[in-house]
Formats: structure tokens, sequence, C-alpha cells
């Protein structure tokens, strides 16, 4: 306790292990402290990467369902959940593992426990053996996350699952009810979908995905739609109560009328809150914002000049590569180097069938500033690639300066939308003109090929389109 | 004793060649003050002192390749350099700690114990406000009017005074919120920058400009500022202002700037403001070199520290010869030296000569010239100026070195230097190509009355296309005006005078006015020159096409 630590990361999710894993590669001494044994955070213990592995699960259900369309006929899978859930378990645990020997072999000391501020260069730690200790530093890096959001005043119920309980898997219900229209709501309702449960999904909203533009989102729901049991929009939900099969919920639709339904188990998932209570902020100057989230600057650095914040308690977008970055900014910071965080674009997927992707400036954004802006489209009806996987359920697009042609945002929805945004935030970053996209050889034929024609649609001659010229 | 040793330039450089040396044995030198130009792959750097002292020894000389913690200076007094570690000390940053705390969100009061205007923000508190910065180097004033009372609620950006400064009146607008509670300046006195005018009742954070500025930037921002040409010599051009950019702190996050991320990097190294630095490619796109391009800009184009180039070497001791005294230059004089040394170092001069026949010019003017309204030469020559600029645009352009650029300008405003009791000024007429001759005839009346009573504005000197200097009223046969910088050609007019010229087979007597034109070599050719004077002249000798209406 005597000598001051150089370094401290609170919370080892994707964005503090990098932030650390960084640190002790510029030579930085520097501690990790977490609750769980290894890194990896709600990412890779009850996030990204479980569903990601039922996901995966899923697609193969789905994709064998729809080989029937051609002649391929399956018989109905038989899921065992306790394999399906200890091959999640055993990703989770490999990757987990492997990044504790990442960060062994880089020297980091890992203390497994709770952290919370004395003042601005000490903390106490709660250790997981029982143990308290103080621990002094000269910066530390708050990366302590979110968790799933409550709707108050809900029946004590283990009918009533977040989604950390989702993912565990216990049973596979007969009918399942998602609160919330999200990324997370749309993505687990799809694997409990495919593995035999009938879905509901109810939002507030008039859509799915609030914050995706229409036209993506309007994709998904026609593929769902014929998919889920039910999807009730600009739908509430007034009350649940525990009944003898479950759940019985009241909704309210738009006009107010009020039903009820009864669900073996209801998902909550209305977004996240930051992990920013209990942590002893309040003996230091690090400031919170009214929604729970700490300020920071262009450098993650807090109201308190020892103290970074990153990731998910830092501020939308809650996203694992989001944090990752700040944490690289953030210890860069430390070791003296002229950086900040300006990303042009940050990417957003969402896993869902089709998956939906999207980064840079969105049609609503610029709506919402008053920015005129080109939209180039190309629907995946024209790709051979999506007619050879049946799956013309696509479309790719581009938000173009109109007055410099520079591409500012790009939103894919279609199987395999995740993988190529990287090419959007890519032209976004680097400044690239709808004409280098559209001069740039794409791989035939590939799903990347709608990107290039989507770029030659913005200037009228696309070359699977055919557009009357205008007369006048 | 000790030496000082180069610090730290920022990653990866370790060596650099000595393109200046800032200062010289026996210099005492602070913390932060330049004290080299350093030229390395990357830039031309300005290094700044980590150490306080006296230089006793300079250990290198320009041109030298000197490496990071190879020592340059034998110091005395002041700090050891010892003891100070050579700090990773950005070009131009001083920064006394290894980490660097970049300005947290909240903390005002950081950013303002940096600025001289600083004021205390207590809810209720009653402080001074101070005089706040004018601008262009002006650091001192006479208040001409009061335009608050006491009692008043000011609000920021609203004008509490107007000053007399010797370029132009001013209104200042305040930089603050609050109360006025008293008035501590009176109508008619001397007021400096800085100087308190008010006690003001406060209880909003003052200075909201100052917290927004990066701490150390207002260092920076001075000797930048300084090569800008004033209005004491005409034309400050908008495209000098983002001169301002090499910063010290946090550079702002600049969105929709079409730089690549590792372009955008290398700009926060350098401490460019990326949102300063145009783009050569395609959508304004910014490259590595543009940055590269605009840093050396940045550092070659500023006078090697304050104006030190017109006092490179050491003078004579003039006493030895008889009776000298020593006078301060006015800011006007400071301003014009400035200038005019930037112009004539930077711009390659050609001059071309010409006489124009007036004779029938002459009986035009007289004609139209009433017995309460003259009306001279000078709109005559600035109507057809105007209309030579339209034939000839490359005439009506600046010279971008630092892009590689030409800027072309499609409008045309005319400057006219004018002799005050201050010095030379250059108010400038806007849009001459739309007035007539008899327009701008009142039109020059209005602004000589202006020029002699002081009130010409900042603005009426700036935006300049082309100069005419016309010196005819005083005498002379001919003269190599310098172009006013960042214009790019100047007409000087002498006197005109009778002479003798043959014309079918006898000499006769015939008014001829001699005319001088300087032009930028770089963007005019010899032979444009001769016909852009040429096409003035055979303008001014027709007289009959023109209409002194239109």
């Amino acid at each position: 306790m005597s000598t001051s630590l150089p370094l401290v990361v609170i919370g080892a999710g994707p964005g503090g292990y990098a932030a650390a894993f960084l640190a002790a590669d510029l030579g930085m001494e520097v501690a990790i402290i977490e609750k769980e044994p290894n890194p990896g955070g709600v990412c890779l213990y009850r996030g990204c990467i479980p569903s990601k592995a039922f996901l995966h699960a899923a697609k193969i259900i789905s994709e064998a369902k729809h080989a029937k369309a051609f002649g391929i006929e399956y018989n109905e899978p038989k899921i065992d959940i306790n394999k399906l859930r200890d091959w999640k378990k055993s990703v989770v645990s490999k990757l987990t593992g492997g990044l504790g020997q990442l960060a062994r072999a880089r020297k980091i000391k890992y203390i497994q426990g709770e952290a919370s501020f004395i003042n601005s260069n000490t903390l106490k730690i709660k250790k997981t053996d029982g143990s308290v200790e103080e621990l002094s530093f000269q910066k530390a890096i708050l990366a302590t996350g979110s968790r799933p959001s409550v709707i108050p005043n809900l029946p004590q119920s283990p009918d009533i699952w977040d989604s950390t309980a989702a993912l565990d898997m216990e049973n596979i219900p007969g009918t399942l009810l998602v609160v919330g229209g999200g990324y997370i709501g749309m993505e687990l309702g799809t694997v409990y979908h495919e593995i035999g449960s009938k879905v509901s999904v109810v939002e507030m909203t008039p859509g799915l995905l609030p914050g995706a533009d229409r036209d993506l989102a309007d994709v998904l729901y026609k593929h769902v739609k014929g998919l889920f049991n039910k999807i009730m929009l600009e739908t509430k939900v007034i009350k649940m109560e525990t009944s003898s099969n479950g759940i019985t919920v009241t909704f309210a639709d738009k006009e107010g009328k009020e039903f009820k339904e009864e669900y073996n188990k209801v998902l909550v998932s209305i977004g996240r809150r930051p992990n920013s209570e209990n942590l002893g902020l309040e003996n230091t100057k690090v400031k919170i914002t009214p929604r729970g989230f700490v300020e920071i600057n262009d450098q993650r650095q807090t109201a308190d000049p020892s103290i970074f914040a990153i990731g998910d308690i830092a501020g939308d977008p809650m996203l694992a590569h989001k944090a990752s970055h700040e944490g690289r900014v953030a210890v860069e910071t430390i070791a003296g180097l002229k950086v900040a965080f300006e990303p042009q674009a940050i990417p957003a997927v969402v896993f869902t069938d089709p998956e939906i992707s999207w980064c840079g400036l969105t049609e609503i954004d610029a709506a919402r500033a008053g920015r005129e802006v080109s939209v180039a489209k190309f629907p995946w009806a024209a790709s051979g690639r999506a007619l050879t996987l049946d799956r013309t359920d696509g479309l790719t697009k581009l938000i173009i300066d109109p007055k410099t042609q520079r591409i500012l945002g790009m939103g894919i929805v279609g199987v395999g939308a995740g993988d190529m945004i990287a090419e959007g935030v890519m032209a976004i970053e680097m400044g690239a003109v709808a004409q280098d996209l559209k001069l740039s050889i794409h791989p035939h034929p590939t799903l990347s090929e709608t990107i290039m024609e989507t770029a030659e649609s913005f200037f009228g001659h696309s070359t699977h389109i055919y557009r009357p010229k205008k007369m006048n | 004793m000790s030496e000082l040793k180069l610090p730290e330039l920022g990653e990866n450089i370790t060596q650099g060649t000595v393109t200046k040396i800032l200062v010289k044995s026996g210099d005492a030198i602070k913390k932060g003050q330049n004290i080299l130009e350093l030229e390395t792959d990357k830039a031309v750097l300005e290094v700044p002192s980590s150490v306080e002292g006296i230089i006793e020894e300079v250990l290198i000389k320009s041109g030298a390749v000197v490496k990071v913690g190879q020592a340059i200076f034998k110091l005395g007094g002041g700090e050891s350099a010892g003891t100070a570690k050579s700090d990773t000390i950005a070009p131009k940053v001083e920064e006394p700690k290894k980490i660097p705390d970049p300005q947290p969100v909240a903390s005002v009061e950081a950013a303002q114990s940096q600025k001289p205007n600083a004021q205390p923000s207590a809810p209720g508190a009653i402080f001074e406000m101070l005089l706040p910065a004018l601008g262009e180097n002006i650091e001192k004033g006479t208040v001409t009017k009061i335009l608050v009372r006491v009692g008043d609620v000011l609000k920021k950006g609203q004008n509490i005074l107007e000053i007399e400064t010797d370029k132009a009146v001013l209104e200042v607008p305040s930089n603050t919120e609050g109360l006025v509670k008293e008035i501590l300046i009176k109508n008619g006195a001397a007021i400096k920058v800085g100087q308190p005018i008010f006690k003001i009742e406060g209880n909003t954070v003052s200075n909201a400009p100052a917290s927004a500025i990066p701490a150390g930037k207002q260092e920076t921002e001075q000797p930048l500022k300084e090569k800008t040409p004033s209005a004491a010599s005409a034309s400050v051009e908008k495209a000098a202002a983002p001169l301002t950019a090499i910063a010290a702190g946090p550079l702002p996050i600049r969105k929709d700037i079409p730089a690549a991320p590792s372009v955008r990097l290398l700009a926060r190294e350098l401490g460019i403001d990326i949102g300063q630095v145009p783009g050569s490619g395609h959508g304004g796109r910014i490259t590595t070199d543009d940055v590269k391009a605009y840093c050396k800009m940045l550092n070659t184009a500023r006078p090697s520290s304050a104006g030190s180039a017109l006092v490179s070497k050491p003078l004579p001791d003039f006493n030895k010869w008889g009776s000298a005294r020593r006078e301060a230059m006015s800011n006007v004089r400071k301003k014009t030296a400035e200038h005019l040394s930037h112009a004539w170092n930077s711009i390659p001069h050609v001059t071309q000569f010409d006489k124009v026949d007036i004779t029938e010019l002459e009986k035009l003017r007289k004609s139209i010239s009433g017995t309460n309204k003259k009306i001279s030469v000078t709109p005559f020559i600035i109507k057809v100026v105007a209309q030579a600029l339209k034939k000839f645009p490359q005439f009506n352009s600046s010279v971008d070195m630092a892009t590689q650029e030409v800027i072309f300008k499609d409008y045309i405003n005319i400057g006219l230097a004018v002799d005050t009791d201050r010095g030379l000024i250059v108010p400038v007429l806007k849009n001459v190509d739309r007035m007539s001759i008899l327009q701008i005839s009142d039109e020059l009346a209005a602004m000589a009355e202006r020029a002699r009573t002081r009130k010409t504005t900042i603005e009426e000197m700036q935006g300049g296309c082309f100069t005419i200097s016309n010196l005819g009223g005083i005498g002379g046969t001919s003269f190599t005006p310098i172009i006013n910088w960042p214009e790019v050609a100047i007409l000087g007019v002498s006197r005109g005078s009778m002479e003798p010229v043959y014309i079918d087979g006898n000499f006769t007597p015939r008014l001829m006015l001699p005319l001088s034109l300087s032009y930028d070599h770089r963007i005019v050719d010899g032979a444009d020159g001769a016909r852009f004077i040429r096409w003035v002249c055979e303008a001014l000798q027709q007289p009959s096409a023109l209409d002194v209406t239109k």
C-alpha cells in the first residue's frame, strides 16, 4: 500500500482489458480490479459472445428449415439444451481464459474483487477471498460498464428474465414475451424462436429498433413478422402478475385499450444503465450526469484529473468496440501522447436475421440536424449473391454529401450485414467520396458488390438496376 | 552553470536541423520561450526552453543536425537544467509534468488562471472587468464613449465602450455578464488592454470564450497574429485568419473532416487544428502532405520571432557622429514596417513603367468638375483599373504557396494608399466595378474625410484586391511601389507634366502621366504586366469611351 501504482483499471470488460493490455505494452505498471476470475466483462460473459453463439445455432436451424424451399428437407431438429448451453459456456471460458493468460503474460496485477474510491488517489478493494485492502494509485480508469435496466414494481418471479437470465437458458419456454424491440430483445427473441418458443414482442414506439433508419428496420420487420407469434407496436406494458403458467401481462394499445395475455416467460430488454453507483465517486471530483453517465472530455478524462472513464459508463453508444477504442485513448493520454477520441463513424450491428448494420450519419441524424444529404440505395433483389443464398431481403444504402460527394454514412440490412459495415467505416474515416467506392473493384459474386453498386447508383448507372432516364 | 539539452520534440522525432537560433549569448531565457527553430522530417518546429536562465554559450550552429538530449546551450543562473528533466515537450508546449492533464471538462478555473482577463465566478461576487483584447495587436486607446451606465445588466457581446485607437474607432463588446456596479474609467481617458474598466457583480461564469480556448493558446496566438497585415497596412484577408492555429492545449474534436485517422493524429501531434488545414484531395480530403505544408507555412510565414528581422543586425552607435535620439515606433509604423517587409521578402517584385497621355482626359475631367465639386483623376484611374482587373484576372488573385494554389476573386475591391498625420493607411473601395466614376469620386471624398477624422474602420481597410498609390500631388517622375500582400499588384501614379510628344510629324505639347505597375512575378508574367499597364494607358487615353455616370 505504501507505493502508489501508476495505473489501475476498474472493470475488465472489452474497454478495461484493452486499456490495461495497452498500458502494459507501453511499459506501465498496471493492475486490474474485476469481480470475475478472468477478463471479459458483460460482453464475453453475459452479452455479445454468448448471444452470438446461440444466434449461430439459431441460424443453422433456420437455414435447415429454409432449405426445403430448394429441395433439401431435414427432419425437425432435436435440441439438447444442456449441450447447447455447455457449448456456449465452453466458448465463453475459452475466450475469457485466453484473456486471463494474456493478462498474466503481460505481468498485469489481477485483483479479483470490487473497488470503491476513498479519495482521488486511493481505492478500497473488497476482494473475492473476503479480505479488504487499500490501493493507492496515480491514475485510474473507470470501466465498470452497465447492467440491464429494470421496470419498477415488477413481481419477484423466476419467470421474468433479463438478458443475463435469457442467456443462462434454463429451459425453452413454450411462450415468451420480449418487452422492448431493441437489438437485445430482437436478437434473443430470434434465438428462442428458432429453438421452439412462440415469441411475441411488445414495443412502445411505432417501429422495431428505434434509432435505426426505417427502411432498414422495415426489412427486418417484414421477415420476423412471419416468424414471430405477434409483434405489438405502439403498445405499453401496464402490469405483470404471476399466474399459474407464468406471467400474465396487461397491455395498453395506442388507443389506450387494455388487454391481457399470459406467457411462460417474459424477457425485459428495455435498455441498459451505467454502473456508476457504489463506487465511492462522491469521494472524488468525478461528475455524473442525470442519466448516471460519468462526465468526460475528449481524452476520456473525468472532472477529476487522476480518473478517466471509458465504455458504457462514459456514455452512449454502449458498444464494446467503442469502449476498447476509448480505453486506448485514455491510456495513450496517460502516457503523454496527444490523442483524442474522435471517430467519424462508430459502427452498430444488430445480429438478427437478417442482420442490420450502420455507421456514420443516418438519415434520422441528417433529418434531425437539418442537413441536406443524398441517399443512394441498392436493393438486394438485384444481387446475384443474394439470389444464390435465396435471401434477397436486403438493402444497402449510402448517405452522401451532395456537394463534396463524400460518404457520410452507410446502412445495410441483409444476411452478413455485420461483416460488411467495416468497409463503410473505412470509407468514412478515410474521407472517401462516392466515386472511390464505385471505382474500387469488389469481388464477384459477393454481397460486398452491393456497396459498389450503391455507389454506382448514386451516379445513376448501376449495372444491375435499370433506371429510365428522367425526361425534362 | 549547467547545460540545456534539446528536449523531447514529440513522438518518434529524434533529431532535426537547426534552421534558426532565436536567442544569443547573454540572453535571459524563460521557461516556454522559443529558443530554436528546428526542421525535422515532419515539420519545422519551434523548440521552447524547458528551463530558465542566462545563456552563457551557444553550443550549436544554424544548419547543424542536433539530437534529442544533445547539449545546445551553456546556462548560468536560474533553474539548473540538470534538475529539470527533459520532459516530453511537444512543439511549443510548456508542460511541467510528465503526464499532461488535459483540461478536464469542468475545470474552468485552470483555463481562467491562464487568461489575462480572467474573472471570478462565485455567485454574486463583485469583480473587476478588464478591457478585453481589441485584436490585431491593439494595446491601448482613448475612451470616446461609454455605452453602459451603473445599474445596467451586461450581456456577453453587448457593446460597452467606444475606443479610438491609432487605427480606427472601435466598439468594444463585453466578454462577461453581470450587473455594472461602478465605472472606473472616464471619457477621454487613455486605457490599456487588461486595465480594469468596470466593477461587475456577476453570478455567471464569465469569459466563456476564455474557457473554450485551450490554456496556453493565447501565448501562441500573438506572434502568429503579428504576421497578418493589420489595418495599418490594409487588407487583413480572411484567408490569413486561420494562422492562429498551432495550439498548445488539447485541440477540439472536429466532426466531419475529410482526413484519415492517421492524418488527424499527425495534426494533433503537431498541435494543428485539422479544421484549419485546407485539403487538396477529392471532396476536400486532407492528406499528410497538406498537414505538413500547413505546419511549414505557419512556421515559416511567421516573422522570425516578433519582427526581429528588422533588427537582425546590430546597429552602430549613431551618437559617435553627432547627437541622435531614439523614439518608439507607433503602432501604425510597426505594422507598416512588418507588413511591407513581409511583402518585400515574400513577393518577387517587378515594376513596369509607362506614360499615359491624359490631355483629353484632363479636358473631360475639367468639364464635369463644377465649382464646388472637384473631380480628380483618381476616380478615372480606379474605374479603368477595375475594368482591367476583369480583363486580366491574374491581377485579381492571391498566391497560396502552402497549397500551391492561386485564389481568383470574383469581386473587385480597390485600396487607395492615404497619407495621414499618423502614417499610411489603405482604405478599400468595395465593388468598384459596380460604381460609376461619379460615385467613386463621392465615395473617395467621404473616405478621405473619415481617414482625416480617424473614423476609418478596420473593416474598411480589409478585403482589397489591388492598391493604387497616387503620389502625383507631391511630385516625382516614377517610383517602385511595394505590393500590398496578399494582393499581387499595385499601381503607382506620379505627377503629370506637359511634354513634347511627336505626333504626325510635329512635337505637340501633351499632358503625360507616369504610371508604375509593380506585380508579383510568381503569378504575372512580364508580357502580361506590360499588357496590363498598356491596357490601362490606352483606356485612359480615350476618355470618350468612359461614361462617368455608369
